[in-house]
């Protein structure tokens, strides 16, 4: 395997690392120990996170140490402050804060106790993915285990730094990862994301000043402080630094979650790691970040995976998560998939993502089965241009808009033989499908 | 008042902001969102989550405009979630704005039943509206439209049809914010949400109809409206509800010169805000009640009733008036101030003591805008002077005058027929009433519009002057209430005591209507 350095997936490997004893052999909760000990100031924390140029690993790639800069000044706004730790992660292809929150639990909660220092938080929710039930028992049980300790609560390690840690168990909803969206679920309410203006940062969780982070972004601070921003600077790249989880699935030889460098060509990760294309067979299309990103072809898989690389191949880095279509797979049924899931998912507020997403996926249907018409493949592309960008209350309809719009860009000739030839191969010249009334 | 207008009034003492709207400078309220602005400037900014009177969600994304600020390039901007800051220049016009809103407006209709024929908002629908003014000639979707229920009955006053639903929440806001009993909700999720009542229980409350009116589509219907007229045959008036003594702004909309079929709410900062009650919307059977009472109607001897016309019947009750000269004048709480200031003078002529018939309040009251008081014009007719005497008080102290003057709409109901009817013969009774009950006790008995066909003021709880317009033509052989009045006094006037010098006989007496009436005296 490539020679390079190694932190993300290191304490996962020890036998019962999730255990309180095990994870403090392996060093976890001493970046936390060398902060209360050494007269580093939340300010000088926050910069060191600045300076290492770590960008948020739940999608949008924004620099944490600037997010945490935003929180207001605690000496001059006195309400409550909290994070929320987004661990919904829910975006298709995606399952690498589940390895964090399963194998590590502790490196986690010293991640958590670093944001709370450094922007003074009173307290810390957990909001996790309803489906991940083991994650979640594992870091209930490491939050009492580290509350025994005096790791958690009033005074942690003797010092006059405090906070407490809640958990909260999603149930099942997609757009509960979306930051406002998660905070509206935490307050009890409806998963409805909120319109910004007002930022979290000002007006987040019951209206007090919130920074909503995600469970690797978190899980990046502890090494960046005990090891510190340069050395972090010397992995990845110079504007995406550091390693990252790639969940990699699909048709692969082995799926799994690596632990990769930022900057690595997607070809390498696909086959130095994941034991390339399964079954020998050729690449046909691969999604980079995340279902939200899009198509890509075959000839972009050289494309480094990094933030800029792959904004210029006119996709995202997303999450990070790789999916891989072997050449037997159907682009437009994929696609289908992927409208089923937003259209599933959206949350309905806005008019262009309720009846957009469920239109495109009635148009996929349609083409799928072989009663596509020309004229259908324009529609996609307009309807996804009045679903994105920026024109809804959260990015849930730019999601869904990204992939269609990448399908059109990348792989219009299958869109074009659908329509032409009768849906997808499998259908063809059998009875026309009965078409499904999706969304009644 | 309601909330919403008190949220209105505090938020003035913020300082004002500078910005360009479509080229034209403009002082802002900042604590309002851009939309409002835009509206303050005259502009049409389409919008259906939004309202004025709610709180803004940003949910429905039609109110897109172009927007630059400071250094960054001009953005399309959801303009009700958009705060007003110094220096914004903002374009409503923009190309991108409106191709914002058209697509919107594709997404809107995508599911939307077109039942346009059928559907009793259509002419006041916003959906139409907008689509009429920037949406696209075609619609391009061949995919099934979402059957839902078309007609789910949410209680004795809203019907819901589903299908129709652009889902803009105002209706779930409204029972938040307004009576604060929320009882509406959004059920389910994305393409599958439908609007429902918890646990489908039916609605309550006396708001219940201010939801036809902030629907901006035709998902909330009146039962009461329901195929009932198009929108646009009916002839709407500025006037003022007759409910109670908030006297909220409404408009008085009447069907073919005849029936009123809708009261709406009118926008009245310092009344009503945006709303009104249930009692005073559906308080259409008054209005509309059948056999009117056209011209006058005398009892004589024979002790039959006897069909005169107004100037007839007004003599013999000036006559009756002179012989039997100490009279008590009862107003109804219905009449307005101008008529109110000529009965006074009347009165003052006869040397009567003027009072109105004040009857007890009812349990309505809450804490919006219904007080509970029966009374429109209470503080109004307090203010000329009139007592305010309850019912049982006039219905004692009548037998102990020679005669007595009723004027006003709904005494009959007031006072009881029944009651009437046991007043001593002796007494006599001259009556001005939108209707007539057959009884002994009334000796003459003169028809006059009721409160949709006459115009005038009347002074709610607070002091606020609220104007009664006429909605439809008097019914004929009705004079309007005021010349009635005038009419009588100037009667009264001419054979008063020391008459022979008209006009300086009675102080205090106003100048009669002059012209061919007067001469016919
Ligand atoms: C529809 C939608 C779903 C999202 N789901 C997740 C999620 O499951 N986990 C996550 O960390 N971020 C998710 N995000 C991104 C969050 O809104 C937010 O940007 C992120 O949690 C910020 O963390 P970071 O700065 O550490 O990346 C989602 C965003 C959208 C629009
Ligand atoms: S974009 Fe979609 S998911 Fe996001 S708030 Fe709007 S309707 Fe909900
Ligand atoms: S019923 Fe009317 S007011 Fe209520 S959400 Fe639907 S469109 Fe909006
Ligand atoms: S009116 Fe602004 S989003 Fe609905």
């Amino acid at each position: 395997m490539s020679g390079f350095e190694t932190y993300l997936l290191e304490r996962t490997q020890a036998k019962d690392s999730h255990l309180l004893k095990v994870a403090r052999g392996l060093g976890t909760y001493g970046a936390l120990k060398k902060i209360l000990d050494t007269p580093l100031t939340p300010k000088d924390v926050i910069e060191e996170l600045k300076e290492s140029g770590l960008r948020g690993r739940g999608g949008a790639g924004f620099p944490t140490g600037l997010k945490w800069s935003f929180m207001p000044d605690a000496d001059k706004d006195t309400r409550k402050r909290y994070l929320a730790l987004n661990a919904d992660e829910s975006e298709p292809g995606t399952c690498k804060d589940r390895v964090l929150m399963r194998e590590d639990p502790h490196t986690v909660i010293e991640g958590c106790l670093i944001a709370a220092f450094a922007m003074r938080l009173d307290a810390v929710y957990i909001y996790v993915r309803g489906e991940y039930r083991v994650p979640y028992e594992r870091l209930a049980v490491a939050i009492e285990e580290a509350r025994t300790a005096g790791l958690v609560g009033p005074r942690i390690l003797g010092s006059d730094f405090s906070c407490e840690i809640h958990m909260h168990k999603g149930a099942g909803a997609y757009i509960c990862g979306e930051e406002t969206g998660l905070m509206e679920s935490l307050e009890g309410k409806r998963g409805h994301p909120r319109p910004k203006p007002p930022f979290p940062a000002g007006f987040g969780l019951w209206g007090q000043p919130t920074t909503v982070n995600n469970v690797e972004t978190i899980y990046n601070a502890p090494f960046i402080l005990e090891r510190g921003a340069q050395w972090f600077r010397s992995m990845g790249t110079k504007k995406s630094p550091g390693n990252f989880l790639c969940g990699i699935s699909g048709h692969v030889e082995k799926p799994g979650v690596y632990e990769i460098p930022l900057g690595m060509p997607a070809r390498q990760i696909l086959d130095e790691f994941a034991g390339g294309v399964w079954k020998k067979r050729a690449l046909k299309a691969w999604i980079p970040g995340g279902s939200s990103t899009g198509f890509l072809k075959p000839d972009a898989i050289d494309t480094s995976m990094d933030h800029d690389s792959l904004k210029e191949a006119q996709s995202m880095f997303g999450t990070g998560a790789m999916i891989i279509l072997d050449e037997t797979a159907s682009v437009v049924r994929s696609a289908l998939t992927l409208m089923n899931f937003y259209e599933h998912e959206s949350c309905g507020q806005c008019s262009q993502c309720r009846e957009g997403t469920q239109w495109l996926a009635q148009i996929f249907q349609r083409i799928h089965d072989g009663q596509g018409r020309m004229e259908d493949i324009q529609l996609l592309e307009d309807l996804a241009n009045g679903m994105a960008p920026g024109k809804t209350i959260c990015a849930l309809s730019d999601a869904a808009a990204i992939p269609t719009h990448s399908v059109i860009r990348n792989f219009k000739d299958e869109l074009v033989e659908y329509v032409r030839e009768g849906g997808h191969p499998d259908l063809r010249g059998k009875q026309p499908a009965v078409h499904q009334e999706v969304g009644v | 008042m309601s909330q919403s207008e008190a949220k209105d009034s505090g938020a003035r003492d913020t300082a004002m902001v500078t910005i360009t709207i479509n080229g034209r400078e403009v002082e802002a309220d900042p604590s309002k969102p851009l939309i409002a602005a835009c509206h303050a400037e005259g502009e049409e900014v389409p919008h259906y989550c939004y309202h004025p009177g709610l709180s803004p969600v940003g949910s429905c994304r039609i109110c897109q405009v172009g927007v630059q600020q400071g250094q960054m390039p001009p953005r399309v901007m959801a303009a009700c979630r958009t705060p007003v800051a110094e220096g914004m220049v903002v374009d409503t016009e923009a190309p991108k704005a409106h191709d914002a809103r058209r697509e919107c407006l594709e997404f809107l209709l995508k599911n939307h039943p077109l039942d346009c024929p059928i559907c009793d908002k259509a002419g006041e629908c916003t959906l139409q509206d907008y689509s009429f003014d920037e949406g696209q000639g075609e619609g391009r979707s061949v995919e099934p439209r979402r059957k839902l229920d078309k007609r789910k009955s949410l209680g004795d006053v809203i019907v819901l049809d589903q299908e129709r639903c652009i889902l803009c929440s105002r209706c779930v806001r409204f029972f938040e914010e307004v009576p604060e009993t929320p009882q509406l909700c959004i059920g389910e999720r994305g393409s599958h949400s439908v609007v429902e009542t918890f646990m489908n229980r039916p609605l309550t409350g006396n708001y219940q109809g201010n939801l036809a009116d902030i629907c901006p589509v035709g998902a909330l219907t009146l039962k009461e409206f329901r195929f009932q007229a198009r929108v646009w045959n009916l002839h709407k008036v500025a006037s003022t509800c007759a409910g109670c003594s908030r006297g909220c702004a409404v408009t008085t909309e009447v069907l073919r010169k005849h029936e009123v079929k809708r009261f709406r709410p009118r926008h009245e900062p310092a009344v009503n805000g945006y709303w009104m009650c249930d009692t005073g919307r559906f308080a259409l059977e008054a209005p509309n009640r059948e056999h009117r009472l056209c011209g006058g109607i005398l009892r004589g001897g024979s002790g039959q009733a006897q069909p005169v016309d107004t100037r007839t019947a007004l003599e013999v009750a000036r006559d009756m008036l002179i012989v039997h000269g100490e009279a008590l004048i009862v107003a109804s709480p219905f009449l307005t101030v101008e008529e109110g200031r000529e009965l006074l003078a009347l009165g003052k002529t006869l040397g009567a003591r003027p009072v109105f018939l004040s009857p007890e309040p009812n349990d309505l009251t809450d804490d919006l805008l219904h007080t509970g008081d029966p009374c429109p014009n209470r503080r109004g007719l307090s203010e000329l002077g009139f007592d305010a005497l309850p019912v049982e008080e006039v219905l004692e102290t009548l037998p102990s005058y020679e005669s007595a003057l009723l004027v006003g709409e709904r005494l009959i109901d007031m006072l009881g027929a029944k009651n009437l009817a046991t007043l001593p013969t002796a007494l006599r009774v001259v009556l001005l009433e939108c209707h007539y009950v057959d009884s002994p006790s009334i000796d003459v008995a003169v028809g006059i519009p009721n409160h949709v066909e006459r115009e005038g003021t009347w002074v709610n709880v607070d002091g606020h002057a609220g104007r009664i317009a006429i909605a439809r033509p008097t019914p004929e052989g009705v004079w309007m209430a005021t010349r009635t009045i005038d009419t009588l006094h100037e009667l009264l006037t001419m054979s008063a005591p020391g008459a022979d010098a008209p006009g300086s006989a009675t102080p205090g007496a106003i100048p009669s209507t002059p012209g061919a009436e007067a001469t016919l005296g």
